[in-house]
């Protein structure tokens, strides 16, 4: 298993040169960005940068030829996306400091959570798509974002307030408490599916 | 002993090696005792499929020209020379009885075919 | 353990091409030659093998073991070699042994070095400027340096020139000397079974239509050459299948003795070489007689 997810390293070894500078970019140049933003940014791109090799039917001949199981295949994925993505973001608040840039432990809290969703969103959904389509996939998801942020926007602008009024009504803990056992469950239910659907395909 | 395989001979190659071994064997060649190659290693030497070899050694066993001990190899049976001398002389007989009906089929006269057997003979 | 590979009544329906009832056994110690046309079938049994498919019905065992408790051991003990390239096409041969290479119990570095050497395989080169005969021999490196015992090879041959597919043969009878491992192997190059090859298994549509030891086939199986007129309902049925043209017919028979006795001097009889024998069992009406 440990073999698996040390490959993720391997197989972008070249693109890893990438990482820091990226960070130290979006550290400088994204001054009006949330922090949070930065921290999603730097967990999410090591497992995904990681999957996009994967998505070839020849890596999965030869994943599955080797002494692994589907289950190991899948597990490996969701574990490693867990660890590169605490490593990443450990990066980056060593960056964070090195360069003076605040944030603050709920940042790294929302960047964390954020970072899972997505992950517990695309992980099945790749699995599903046939491969070759996943570049379509993240173009089509990055509109869809957009356009739903957008939405969303609109719909908080209009009911900030009765919003803001039931956040403030809720403890605190609790309410970080409560997005973390959902994110936890989101994150173990894509798991599963994604195992579900690994187990049926065939290379 | 070298034994060498033809592939374009109309003889199937388990019948070639077996006939190589056998002459070696009857000339002296290879003395009783002696270890023969591996199965393996022969069919890799003579790149051929090992079932082929396989074959040629189980015919030769057959016919007791050689014994096999598992784990350790095949090895050169004791030959009853006077016995093989005595079979052999049996088929001579035999391809002669076919000859001589041939030429009086043909009328060929004695002294001809002795000449023609000669002639053969020393070839 | 005499079969090392076992496949009872196996069933799978693809989109365009469906397996049904399998039944087949590999020997153990031994090279078999899995042939057939392109499209016959021969990668999805492969694949079913490795389990890379899943069959809707019956059972695969690999060395007297199911897939569904025994994955793991079954392919530690498997040596896997495909047409195409599978490994990642940017790495070079180096980190993709370093993937490998922990996957396996008994991988054996000085062995990969040894292949490395011996096939001049740069080891810092990536694999996508590798030529198409290159990157065969780093496949066929990987899987014969972790001591396998099975060796599963997809059409190897494909894309070699001459030499390099004689050295190849010369490696695999090399690795079959201790007796201990078996290599199956399909191509539609029949002349590398010629040399190799102990059995030899021809499908045709998905279906099994002979495995038998290669000299059987010699002795079996005959080309018969003679003139059209000697064909009739009754002579017809000796044959298996029969191509005709305004010089007489050729066909392949299984019934040597019979076309022998009926014929005698009118045909010609010949050895049936592995290709012929191929061509015309393809689509044949009678391939089991």
């Amino acid at each position: 298993m440990t073999n698996l997810i040390r490959r993720d390293l391997i197989i972008q070894k070249s693109q890893l040169y990438l990482f820091i500078p990226c960070i130290l970019f979006f550290i400088f140049a994204g001054t009006h960005l949330p922090a949070f933003f930065i921290f999603v940014f730097a967990g999410f791109f090591i497992p995904i940068n990681a999957y996009s090799y994967d998505e070839k039917a020849e890596t999965n001949i030869l994943l599955n030829s080797l002494p692994y199981t589907r289950t190991q295949i899948i597990a490996s994925r969701y574990i490693g996306a867990i660890f590169y993505m605490a490593v990443s973001i450990g990066i980056a608040i060593v960056l964070f400091s090195l360069f003076n840039r605040a944030f603050t432990w709920a940042d790294i809290g929302i960047g964390i959570g954020i970072t899972l969703t997505l992950f517990a969103i695309a992980f099945p959904l790749f699995y599903l798509l046939k491969p070759g389509h996943i570049g379509t996939a993240i173009v089509i998801g990055f509109v869809l974002v957009v356009v739903l942020s957008q939405v969303t926007m609109t719909f908080l602008e209009e009911h900030l307030t009765s919003i803001v009024q039931f956040l403030s009504s809720a403890s605190t803990p609790a309410l970080y408490i409560s997005s973390a056992g959902i994110i936890i469950m989101l994150y173990t239910a894509s798991w599963l599916f994604s195992q579900m659907i690994y187990q049926r395909k065939a290379f | 002993m070298q034994i060498i395989i033809s592939n374009s001979s109309k003889e199937p190659i388990y019948e070639q090696i077996l006939k190589q071994i056998q002459t070696a064997i009857l000339s002296g060649e290879l003395a009783e005792g002696d270890a023969l190659p591996s199965i393996r290693q022969l069919a890799k030497d003579l790149k051929i499929s090992v079932i082929t070899t396989k074959r040629a050694y189980e015919e030769l066993e057959k016919s007791g020209f050689i014994y096999s001990i598992v784990g350790k190899g095949s090895f050169v049976a004791e030959q009853n020379l006077d016995v093989i001398r005595e079979k052999k002389l049996r088929v001579i007989e035999e391809q002669l009885s076919a000859v001589i009906s041939n030429s009086k089929e043909i009328g060929l006269p004695y002294e001809e075919l002795q000449e023609l057997l000669k002639l053969l003979y020393e070839e | 353990m005499e079969n090392v590979i076992e496949l009872h009544d196996v069933s799978k329906s693809l989109k365009a091409f469906t397996i049904d009832h399998m039944d087949l056994q590999i020997k153990q110690g031994y090279v078999t030659g899995f042939i057939g046309a392109n499209g016959a079938g021969k990668s999805t049994t492969m694949k079913l093998i490795m389990n890379l498919l899943q069959p809707d019905n019956g059972e695969v065992s690999v060395f007297g073991l199911d897939y569904a408790n025994h994955e793991k051991e079954i392919k530690d003990r498997i040596g896997f070699v495909y047409d195409s390239n599978i490994f990642y096409e940017s790495l070079n041969l180096k980190d993709i042994s370093r993937i490998v290479a922990p996957a396996y119990k008994h991988w054996n570095q000085k062995q990969f070095k040894a292949y490395v050497n011996q096939f001049e395989l740069p080891l810092n080169k990536p694999m996508k400027k590798f030529s198409k005969g290159m990157q065969m021999k780093a496949s066929i490196t990987i899987a014969l340096s972790h001591d396998a015992e099975l060796i599963v090879m997809d059409e190897p041959t494909a894309g070699l020139d001459p030499t390099s597919r004689r050295e190849l043969l010369d490696i695999f009878q090399e690795v079959m000397t201790d007796g201990k491992r078996t290599i199956l192997f399909s191509t539609h190059i029949t002349s590398d079974l010629d040399r190799i090859a102990d059995y030899i298994v021809l499908i045709d549509e998905g279906e099994i239509l002979f495995d038998k030891p290669v000299y059987e086939l010699q002795e079996q199986y005959a080309v018969v050459k003679g003139s059209t007129e000697l064909l009739d309902a009754d002579t017809e049925a000796y044959f298996i299948k029969i191509e005709r043209s305004p010089n007489g017919f050729q066909a392949l028979t299984k019934k040597v003795a019979t076309v022998k006795e009926v014929f005698g001097k009118h045909v010609v009889i010949e050895e049936a070489s592995l290709e012929e024998i191929m061509f015309y069992m393809k689509g044949a009406d009678h391939p089991y007689d």
